[in-house]
């Protein structure tokens, strides 16, 4: 299992558009949005650029674990999930491994995003409160490995790459990650509530506000891990790993 | 260990297709077929597209849902393939992206609990100096050898293959049955599904043809073509040519004008259809194909009766 762990940490690193658009566009956009907004905002400079660093670590870690886990798409449409079903590799091995890639493929996005908030931008937290926000969004990325996962296995190669751009998009915008989800009318309020986005940059605002993470956050990102966690399950009985292509 | 190489009774395999037209209720792609394969033999599984090969490869590595029974060297499929009993070719199988053939290999081989020595793999399969390449930028026929050398990994002592020389041009083919025929003296069991009668000709021991989801036909490369020596005779003739009781006829189908009989005998039917000074314009005879060949076993040979 250790082997086609480092194996499949070996493939992705070697994608520079997955490296570019999970670690280094949200640390762009960090910079970005302080430095053309942050002067003007009414909580001041600060609020704001702690405030963009937590959703953008959160679009990063997002965007990280949805497009590791969705790769499974691309290895059934190659024929290599096929190839391995027939060497020793135990499937539970398959699945298992693309979890921890998409959980610890979260991590350079969560840190770098944190270290260009605290280095360019200047947010100031406690180092306790540093590490809390870090360890509590890497933890709470596990929805979008769920949620990856399962379009991963339910999707085509074609359907699932646009699938990806298309959730992620809409999670990011509806999720309050690049407009704060306040300055939504009342209906897009209600919707960004619905989302795990929304309830999963509240983790870190509740964490990088020296609070405890909400009930309410915690429980609408466990209902919904588990929900599409419970779901990829399903479509793999129904489809399994080694099935055609197509 | 005197459990043979593969032992299959009864396999049924019907694939259920609900987002066909055809429903479930198709017929079966394999139907009630019985084969056992002792250890060391190599055999051809030869037919028609169509006719079940691919299935029952699939069946005898747990690919695809059964009835009957399956034993690969005495275990369930799934149990030998994770004990690492079997390697494999097959169809739809490929490499991932974004990786070099080196990783795969050594993927590939420490999954197994014995592996060839890599040196050895790598000069018997012919993928030296491949090793350090981009999966993405292998050629066809070199694909084709690094899957063969993800087959033979784990040195397993049965080797299935469907259709694995599909892609190869005639000297990767070449190649490939050298290796084979090196393979099997050492003891591999070879099982390969192919339907080009010239290959299960030339590397199998025993030939199993296969047609209907059925073993029509089971003995030597000899016996079968044997068996298969038929001919067609094609002519045109008006509807109402009584073309009955001909010597040597298995089977006579009209298109339109033209006749086509298929027959064991092409001398004896010629001399019959031309006696009495029959016309006979565009006549044409030639071997039958395999599939023409399978369709007279299917028809005309008790099953099994060349064994």
């Amino acid at each position: 299992m250790s082997t086609l762990f480092l194996f499949q940490l070996r493939r992705v690193g070697r994608n520079r558009q997955f490296l570019f658009f999970t670690v280094a566009l949200p640390a762009l956009f960090t910079v970005f949005f302080a430095k053309v907004f942050g002067q003007a905002a009414d909580d001041g400079y600060g609020e704001y650029a702690a405030a963009t660093m937590v959703s953008m670590m959160a679009y990063g870690a997002m965007g990280a674990a949805l497009g590791a886990t969705i790769r499974i798409s691309f290895d059934r449409a190659s024929g290599w999930l096929r190839q391995l079903r027939v060497t020793p590799v135990p499937t539970s091995s398959v699945v298992g491994v693309e979890v921890l890639v998409g959980v610890l493929l979260t991590l350079p996005a969560l840190v770098v995003v944190a270290l260009v908030g605290r280095l360019v931008n200047g947010v100031h937290l406690p180092p306790g409160t540093w590490l809390a926000l870090v360890a509590v969004l890497w933890a709470g990325s596990a929805v979008f490995v769920a949620l990856g996962l399962l379009l991963g296995l339910a999707l085509e190669q074609k359907a699932a790459g646009g699938a990806m751009g298309i959730v992620a998009t809409v999670l990011a915008l509806l999720g309050g990650l690049w407009v704060p989800a306040e300055l939504f009318p009342a209906g897009l309020q209600a919707v960004a509530h619905a989302l795990p986005s929304y309830w999963y940059a509240e983790l870190g605002r509740d964490v990088a506000g020296g609070d405890a993470p909400s009930a309410v956050a915690v429980a609408v990102l466990v209902a919904y891990a588990g929900i599409a966690g419970a779901l990829a399950a399903a479509v793999a009985r129904r489809r399994p790993l080694y099935a055609v292509a197509g | 260990m005197t459990e043979p190489a593969l032992d299959i009774t009864g396999l049924t395999v019907r694939y259920g297709a609900p987002r066909t037209a055809h429903g479930s209720s198709a017929t079966p792609a394999v139907d009630g077929l019985d084969l056992r394969i002792p250890r060391g033999e190599t055999v051809a599984l030869l037919g028609p597209n169509g006719a079940g090969k691919s299935t029952t490869v699939n069946a005898v590595l747990g690919l695809v849902p059964h009835t009957g029974d399956v034993r690969v060297l005495g275990r369930p499929p799934a149990e030998a393939v994770r004990a690492g009993d079997v390697g494999a070719m097959l169809q739809h199988c490929g490499l991932p992206s974004e990786a070099r053939v080196g990783e795969v290999l050594d993927l590939v081989r420490r999954s197994f609990p014995r592996s060839w020595p890599l040196d050895d793999l790598v000069v018997t399969t012919g993928i030296d100096g491949l090793l350090r390449r981009p999966v993405e930028d292998l050629s066809g026929g070199q694909r084709q050898r690094v899957l063969l050398a993800l087959a033979l990994a784990g040195r397993p002592p049965l080797l299935l293959l469907d259709e694995p020389t599909s892609a190869m041009d005639v000297e990767g083919r070449r190649a490939f049955w050298t290796t084979m025929r090196g393979l099997a003296e050492g003891g591999t069991t070879v099982v390969f599904a192919t339907h080009h009668l010239e290959e299960a000709d030339a590397v199998a021991d025993r030939v199993v043809v296969v047609a209907g989801g059925r073993v029509v036909a089971d003995g030597s490369a000899a016996q079968v073509k044997a068996g298969i020596t038929g001919s067609t005779i094609t002519f045109t003739a008006g509807p109402d040519a009584p073309l009955d009781g001909l010597p040597g006829v298995t089977a006579l189908t009209r298109r339109g004008g033209t006749v086509e009989l298929t027959t064991s005998d092409a001398e004896e039917t010629l001399r019959a259809l031309l006696a009495g000074g029959r016309r006979l314009p565009g006549l044409q005879v030639r071997g039958a194909s395999l599939e023409e060949a399978v369709l007279t076993l299917t028809t005309a040979t008790p099953i099994g009766a060349l064994r």
